[in-house]
Order: C-alpha cells, then sequence, then structure tokens
C-alpha cells in the first residue's frame, strides 16, 4: 500500500495503492487526513460509516466527502477504515482520534473532492487511485 | 502556444470550435507574452469544455488569471440562455461566494504604531485556520437569517452600519436563496464556522495605499496615498462546500437524467429549469449570502479591533465594496445584436460592472464599480474599476487574482515557512498563520505577478488600475 503526492499546480493530486477495494478506500481516506492535518490520526475512537455511489468513482467520492464532513463536525482525525464493499456501497467503522490543535495543525483546509481527475483502475494486482483535493 | 489557437490581438486569444468535439461556442482568454509562458494545455482544454455545455452564448472565456482547476478553468467565465441553457456548480467552485472586500480607514500609514499588536489582536479576534471555532453562538434561526438576507442580516444583528449593505456586490443578498436546498450536513458545518476565515489562500491583510492611477475614481472610493486599508478575502466555509459537494452528486445523476452529453464529470449540471438545476441555484445563491454575512462579521471584528487600539470611530472606516469571484447570477446582457437575461458563472472571475450599470450604488455610478484584486502574500493588491469595454466583451468580469504557477509540493521543496516568514519581516511585512506550514504553501513565487495580471486586464479594458496597496501585515488562514 502507498500514498504519493502528484504533481498539480493548484490543488493537491494524490495517487493512492492498495491489494484490494477495501483497503483501497481505507488508504485513501489516510491519504485525505494527510492532507488535512499533516498526518493521519490513531485509532482511539469509532464511528459508523455508510455511503452509496453509482459506480467506483462515485462511490469514492462520496465516501471521502463523508469522511471530510464528519472530520470537520465531529472534530476526528481518521487513521483507517473497516469497511464492506458490496453493489456500490460501502458500510463499516472508520477509527481515529479527536482534534487537537496541537498535533493537528500541520495541513490545511480541503474544500471538496473533485470529480475531475478521479480515476480509479487495476493494475498488476493492485487498485490505484488518483483524486484531486480542491485545497 | 498551444496548437490550434490564434492570436487575435496583443493579449487577446481564440480557441476556435473544433479544438475539442463538441464545441458550441469558441474560447477566447487574455494573456501577455509574459504571461503565456506559463499557461498550461489543461486549462485550456477546460475553457474548451466548458464550451461544449448546452445554452451556452456568446464565447466560452477565460481572464488573464487563467489555470488549471476542476470542472471550469480558474477564471473562467461563461454565460447560458435561460431558456436552453444550464447550472453547474463546476462553474462556481467549492467555495461559493469567495470573495474580497476592502475597508477604508482615516489612519496614514505613519501613524500606524503597534502593528505587531495589532495583528496579534486581530487573530485573536478571527478565528482562523484548520478547526478554527467560532465565537458566534448562532441558533438555527439566525443561520437561515444569514442564508436569507446575507449582509443586511449581519449588519441588523448590530455587525455593521446600514451603509455597508449597498457597498456589497447584489447588496450582499442573492434573492433567489432557497435555504430549504441547503442540507442538514450543509449547515452543521456552517453554525459553527459563520465569522471564521478559513485556511488556504484566505487572509486578513492590513495594506497601505502607496499608488494612485486614477485620482477622479480613487476619490469617489475614498481612497488616498498613504491610507491604511484592511482587505478581507474569505467565503462560505464548510457550509459552501458541502452545497457544492451535495449538489455535484444531484447534479452527476441529473446529468444522465437529461442525456447531457459532458467531457468532465465535474461539469455536471442540469437545466436551469430543471428541479435539480432549481434545488442548486438557491442553494448556492442561500451560500452566497452566507458568505456575505461571513466577512462582513468579519470586517465588524476588524473595525472594533481598530477603534479598541487606534480610538478611530466605528463609522469613520468605511466598506469600499465587496466582491464575489466564485459564483453564478441572472444577469442582463448583449448577445449578438440583443439584450437577453443569462446566467454568468464566474470562477475566478470578478464582476466589473462599468458606468452606469444596474446595481451600483449611486457614489460610483459614474465610475464603474471597485473591483478587488488581492495579491498573493508579500506582494500587492490592487483596486480597479469596471468598465464598458467588460459589459461588451466579458459579460461585465475581469480577473480575480494571480493564479498559481507552482504547485505546493514544489512550493514546500524550495522553502520553508520559517524562511518565508524572517524574508518578508525584512521587508517589514508581518506574517501570523496558525503553523509555518500554511505560509510556505502560499509564499510569494508560488503565483503569477498579480501585477502582470492586473496590467493585461487594464490595457485590455476590462477594468482599469485605480489604486496599489502594498501589505504590511497579514493574518493567513
Amino acid at each position: 500500500m502507498s500514498i504519493e503526492e502528484l504533481e498539480h499546480t493548484a490543488d493537491v493530486r494524490m495517487r493512492v495503492r492498495a491489494p484490494t477495494l477495501e483497503e483501497l478506500f481505507s488508504e485513501a481516506g489516510r491519504a485525505l487526513m494527510m492532507v488535512m492535518y499533516g498526518s493521519p490520526g490513531e485509532g482511539k475512537r469509532t464511528m459508523n460509516v455508510s455511503v452509496s455511489g453509482h459506480d467506483l468513482e462515485s462511490l469514492m467520492h462520496a465516501f471521502l466527502s463523508e469522511l471530510l464532513f464528519l472530520s470537520e463536525v465531529e472534530g476526528m482525525v481518521f487513521s483507517d477504515a473497516e469497511v464492506i464493499l458490496r453493489n456500490y456501497t460501502i458500510e463499516g467503522t472508520v477509527k481515529g482520534e479527536s482534534f487537537n490543535p496541537d498535533v493537528h495543525s500541520a495541513g490545511q483546509g480541503v474544500k471538496g473532492i473533485s470529480f475531475s481527475g478521479l480515476s480509479i483502475v487495476h493494475e498488476q494486482g493492485s487498485y490505484i487511485l488518483d483524486v484531486i483535493f480542491d485545497v | 502556444m498551444l496548437q490550434g489557437i490564434s492570436r487575435i490581438g496583443p493579449y487577446e486569444w481564440e480557441v476556435p470550435i473544433g479544438f475539442v468535439p463538441g464545441m458550441r461556442v469558441p474560447g477566447r482568454f487574455f494573456l501577455s507574452d509574459a504571461l503565456a509562458e506559463d499557461l498550461e494545455a489543461g486549462a485550456v482544454q477546460q475553457l474548451a469544455h466548458v464550451a461544449t455545455m448546452p445554452g451556452i452564448v456568446g464565447r466560452s472565456l477565460a481572464m488573464p488569471d487563467i489555470h488549471w482547476g476542476y470542472g471550469f478553468p480558474i477564471g473562467g467565465v461563461a454565460a447560458f440562455s435561460l431558456d436552453e441553457g444550464v447550472i453547474s456548480p463546476g462553474g462556481v467552485g467549492f467555495d461559493i461566494n469567495c470573495g474580497v472586500r476592502l475597508l477604508s480607514t482615516p489612519l496614514k500609514e505613519d501613524e500606524l504604531v503597534k502593528k505587531r499588536e495589532l495583528i496579534e489582536h486581530l487573530f485573536k479576534a478571527v478565528p482562523t485556520g484548520v478547526g478554527g471555532k467560532s465565537t458566534l453562538r448562532l441558533s438555527g434561526r439566525s443561520l437561515e437569517g444569514m442564508l436569507l438576507e446575507g449582509s443586511s442580516w449581519a449588519v441588523h444583528q448590530g455587525y455593521g452600519v446600514d451603509e455597508d449593505i449597498i457597498m456589497c456586490e447584489q447588496a450582499g443578498c442573492m434573492k433567489e436563496a432557497d435555504p430549504a436546498a441547503v442540507s442538514q450536513k450543509a449547515r452543521q458545518r456552517g453554525m459553527p464556522q459563520s465569522g471564521t476565515l478559513g485556511s488556504g489562500n484566505h487572509f486578513l491583510e492590513i495594506q497601505a495605499v502607496r499608488e494612485i492611477y486614477d485620482t477622479e475614481a480613487a476619490r469617489a472610493f475614498g481612497v488616498f496615498p498613504g491610507q491604511i486599508c484592511i482587505m478581507i478575502h474569505c467565503g462560505s466555509r464548510g457550509l459552501g462546500h458541502q452545497v457544492c459537494t451535495d449538489h455535484l452528486s444531484i447534479l452527476e445523476a441529473a446529468t444522465r437524467k437529461y442525456h447531457i452529453s459532458l467531457p468532465d464529470r465535474q461539469l455536471a449540471c442540469a437545466p436551469l429549469d430543471s428541479p435539480e438545476g432549481k434545488a442548486y441555484f438557491g442553494a448556492m445563491a442561500a451560500s452566497a449570502n452566507y458568505a456575505w454575512a461571513n466577512r462582513q462579521v468579519i470586517m465588524h471584528y476588524t473595525r472594533k479591533a481598530m477603534e479598541e487600539m487606534y480610538g478611530i470611530p466605528y463609522k469613520e472606516m468605511h466598506l469600499v465594496y465587496d466582491v464575489a469571484h466564485n459564483v453564478a447570477k441572472f444577469e442582463e446582457h448583449v448577445v449578438g445584436s440583443s439584450r437577453m437575461r443569462v446566467c454568468v458563472h464566474r470562477k475566478g472571475a470578478t464582476r466589473a460592472y462599468g458606468p452606469g450599470a444596474p446595481d451600483l450604488p449611486s457614489e460610483y455610478a459614474s465610475t464603474g464599480q471597485p473591483v478587488i484584486i488581492p495579491g498573493s502574500m508579500g506582494s500587492p493588491s490592487f483596486l480597479l474599476r469596471g468598465t464598458s469595454a467588460a459589459m461588451d466583451t466579458t459579460f461585465g468580469s475581469t480577473c480575480h487574482g494571480a493564479g498559481r504557477i507552482m504547485s505546493r509540493t514544489q512550493a514546500k521543496k524550495r522553502v520553508s515557512g520559517k524562511e518565508v516568514r524572517e524574508s518578508l519581516a525584512q521587508r517589514g511585512i508581518i506574517v501570523r498563520a496558525p503553523s509555518d506550514m500554511a505560509i510556505a504553501d502560499e509564499a510569494p513565487g508560488v503565483y503569477k505577478s498579480s501585477a502582470e495580471v492586473v496590467r493585461v486586464v487594464h490595457e485590455v479594458g476590462l477594468s482599469r488600475m485605480v489604486a496599489r496597496l502594498e501589505p504590511l501585515a497579514v493574518i493567513k488562514g
């Protein structure tokens, strides 16, 4: 599994790789937290999550948008997710810790997850997500 | 320059129909040779993609601060007819009614003592950065008021004076606002964030007027050489972001429902008269109102701080103007030979109405509206005025800022936040931010020259330069 930042002039573009789709969603959440807070949190709190889409890309868009919402409203910095993917629906729990300005101020606000440049491909046994966060 | 694009004037470039398949109108953008060197192919492609959208009229336009965004390019302007046209969140952006306002003070530069104390005072008064929480305790009904009434809600709550209201574009309120189309999620994000600056490129800056280019307009705008002014740049915070996210999903489905074929999913749209299109427009207008109220509250905190520290009476600090640079609005424009009502999308572009245009306060009827172009950190900002040339060529629009040229990854590799802070301090500019990281991201040199962008709109006549303001101290979100 890996998370790398790709070049993008105005926004933040990330490439995430994982062996399974479920892990890809979890890693994508970690990538979002790295941008927002400098690093992902630790898994002390848990929360339920359930979102749907009509294809993989729209499901990823819905999942990351939900994490962004929960993070901001619940003051939660996520570490990882244990989710089950079925019929373009994600259900499960996400883990993380409460926002603490002393440790989580190394990031930048993310306004939203862009549909432009959002792609998920399966290559040589690995799922690869490219995603742009509007900052 | 890219293949297939032709130059039609010293600063004008045409993207012909056929540059990408399905274009309904040509594209047009404005650049000097120096700015053309940094033009991204992706941005021109996005400009061409906008030209494929149903009901687009005139041309798909981009201002000299054009750069690669998502959906529309940043700096993009497009108008759609009411009967065949569409509305798209990709033509507004996540930060609905991100905008700028300029507050003038009677204080002169040499009277600005205790600059450090002032910036610390303001940093405490205006919650800033990721996780910055409002000191306002809004009730559900108050939020409803913000969404419906915008600036005037804030003024009637005591966060300003009556004259502030007409000094905002559209008097700080889009009457099409439909709070019912704003989701609970958006409200949950909006409640704790009203009156907060946010992060990214948002800022509050103490500036000095250094040069006047148009004495008559400067007099009308109430600015003079050596004057201390304060610029506030922010938007609709999490509420607007969530409205964009929510409606993007709805409009993505609507795009398929109405059989609209698009080259980019972020251009998701729906006919202006469809239920989905109307719902987004109503929610967007409500978010725009929230943003105007937000900037009004932040300006109030600023006036209070200036009053406390320098004894300047609250009413002697005037709002010069407030402009929106991420918004879609119904306006009347001449298209071809006929005057028609259209839906103008401005994404990273500023309305620049000329003399005699509707919606201008009487003080500005003969000068055209003030246009406020914020500089990036450490670089000058500009005050301009709208022109009739803009009414004729760009649906009354001009640039909104400088436009990035260096990615955040490159910026961080090149220079640290601490180094930026120290080098600005050597120039006498104080930077206050929640973290040094936020400073590196927005360092000088990562943006195009705001002066060059402004020079181009001035030369083309899309707006005319009135004054240049230099930064003295800045709060970065």
